[in-house]
């Protein structure tokens, strides 16, 4: 009996150790953001006002704002999303819902999807110049910009909606053929609702993975910091102006960590009004 | 139920609304801002480009109707696009290779290139034989050239870069022969990558090492063949290691290209070129 005294306080001790080191490892995961976050913060405040947000820029970036960059970005954004999520959502479901995991068929799409997510960035960029710009005379505009980076974002939108669809347990499936509701009401009625958080957490992968493209941008949708007038302007994307402040023009560190602060702001408020609507649109759904 | 149609019938129509007005603005706004605007594409040299950005922007000021994109990537791409006719004007930060030839250059502006090192580095001045013993590494710590006993971090720049081309040119030495700890693309990464290493040498454009160094940088830049590295000194064309900043075309330029490139060379664009801290090319 006395035995067991210690054994059980050994135990305990591991238990302890255990979860100190689990919680010491989330605690260095959210440290590198808020270290992230503050080193952005400390550089980009001063230089940031409403100013910054409405005025286009001058003198390379060193002064001025980023109206004319952010109207491109969300230009490119919203092209490349309208393009990509039809054809990657409806391959999705081809996928999940209409062809067997193991066919032929399915393992083909699926493998060169894998191949395409793997593709460097860069190598999206020169297909895009020498195919968008050049082959389909798109010149550099947001236009092939957002074509380019529709392609990047098919495997990531595809393989996350996929794993979505197929989450959804088969019961739900099975009960509305015995309530004699078609394939496609189903679909749309409840298995769509009920995979919506994973449709939005692959759609928010995509939008932060656009907004932070850089090497696809640079030659399809181009570097004029200009107010875009038409989808057919070359347009300059934020990360690419924040690459170029920090890299090529001497002087625009604070410009450029103020762009930082505003891409990062744009992702955060992006993610949680897309997380929401998800939430809301899910219980509507499946309660109607 | 009838509600739940109705419900769904509304929805359906403000998606389908949504859908065709989206369709709509993408095909008609083209059309309606293209309409009767003269456009003119550049591309090349990252150096340039935001220097032709600026003169881009006064010319747009002084002629409407004119729109200039200008595009950035390199000074081979520059040559590349408008050999293949994708860019009107080309922009490139060296002058042209006896290859080149079939093209016609117009200089804007002067630039130098200065090696840079960490400001707590004791060395002020190299030779040549010195740079090119460090750049191949045949020597490799600071005490050989005066310094301190460290080893030396080589900085170079990327393949395709025109100050790589003309620095190699300057010190009779083929790229291969360099042996670089870091490799690096743009002038401000260069500045980063010395002010953030004490053993490091690299070389950079002289305006934006002179404008890192007023703004407090930790940054030295080295004299060459005695002469010392400064916009001054480019200005006055005794500095040995200075470029031009070139403006090509593929044919003798004439209409709307003409008329920038007289633009870009005139003194009206002088206050432009300083900003950006280069040299004009009529000041000597």
């Amino acid at each position: 009996m006395p035995e067991t005294i210690p054994l059980q306080t050994k135990q305990k001790i591991r238990d302890c150790t255990a979860q100190g080191l689990i919680y010491l490892a989330v605690l260095l995961v959210s440290a590198v953001f808020v270290w992230l976050l503050t080193d952005l913060v400390r550089g980009g405040i001063a230089h940031l006002s409403w100013a910054f947000l409405t005025e286009s820029p001058h003198d390379a970036g060193r002064t001025g704002g980023i109206a004319s960059i952010l109207v491109s970005t969300l230009l490119i954004l919203l092209v490349a999303l309208i393009t990509a999520i039809p054809l990657a959502w409806s391959t999705a479901i081809l996928m999940a819902e209409f062809v067997p995991v193991e066919s032929n068929f399915g393992k083909t799409v699926r493998f060169s999807l894998y191949v395409l997510a793997g593709v460097p960035s860069i190598v999206f960029g020169l297909f895009g110049n020498a195919f968008f710009s050049i082959y389909l005379g798109l010149g550099f505009s947001i236009l092939s910009g957002g074509l380019t980076l529709a392609c990047m974002l098919l495997p990531i939108l595809t393989s996350t909606a996929e794993a979505g669809l197929r989450a959804v347990p088969d019961t739900y499936r099975l009960s509305a053929a015995a309530l004699g509701i078609s394939r496609t009401a189903a679909l749309i009625h409840l298995i769509m609702p009920a995979a919506a958080p994973a449709l939005t957490a692959g759609l928010l992968i995509g939008v932060g993975r656009a907004l932070a493209e850089t090497a696809a941008l640079l030659f399809t949708s181009g570097y004029v910091d200009r107010m875009p007038g038409s989808l057919l302007d070359s347009g300059r994307a934020l990360a690419l102006h924040i690459f170029d402040l920090s890299m090529n023009v001497p002087g625009g560190d604070n410009a450029a960590y103020a762009s930082a602060l505003v891409l990062v702001c744009l992702l955060l408020s992006i993610n949680i009004l897309a997380m929401k609507l998800a939430y809301g649109l899910q219980r509507r759904k499946i309660m109607t | 139920m009838v509600k739940i149609i109705v419900f769904s019938l509304t929805s359906r129509f403000v998606i389908a609304t949504t859908v065709i007005t989206f369709c709509g603005l993408i095909w008609t706004v083209p059309t309606a801002a293209n309409a009767g605007s003269q456009r003119l594409v550049l591309t090349g040299s990252s150096t340039v480009a935001p220097l032709i950005n600026e003169i881009a922007r006064r010319f747009e000021a002084q002629s409407s109707g004119v729109r200039i994109d200008v595009q950035t990537g390199g000074s081979s791409r520059g040559v590349n696009d408008v050999r293949k006719n994708i860019a009107d004007i080309g922009m490139i930060s060296r002058a042209l290779k006896t290859d080149e030839k079939d093209l016609h250059a117009f200089t804007v502006a002067l630039d130098g290139i200065s090696l840079i090192v960490h400001a707590d580095n004791p060395v002020t001045a190299l030779g040549r034989q010195q740079i090119a013993d460090i750049f191949t590494g045949n020597v490799s710590r600071w005490r050989a050239v005066g310094g301190t006993d460290a080893r030396i971090t080589v900085v170079n720049k990327a393949e395709g870069r025109s100050t790589l081309e003309l620095f190699l040119e300057y010190l009779q030495v083929k790229n291969s022969a360099i042996k670089p700890h870091i490799i690096i693309g743009d002038n401000a990464q260069g500045i980063k990558t010395v002010t953030g290493n004490r053993n490091a040498i690299g070389y950079v454009s002289i305006g934006a090492a002179e404008y890192e160094v007023q703004r407090g940088a930790s940054l030295r830049l080295l004299a060459l063949d005695g002469v010392e590295a400064s916009v001054e000194n480019v200005r006055n064309g005794t500095f040995p290691l200075s470029r031009p900043l070139n403006l090509i075309t593929a044919s003798e330029p004439n209409g709307l290209v003409r008329e920038f490139i007289r633009f870009a060379q005139s003194p009206q664009v002088h206050d432009l070129i300083e900003a950006q801290y280069f040299v004009p090319a009529d000041a000597n």
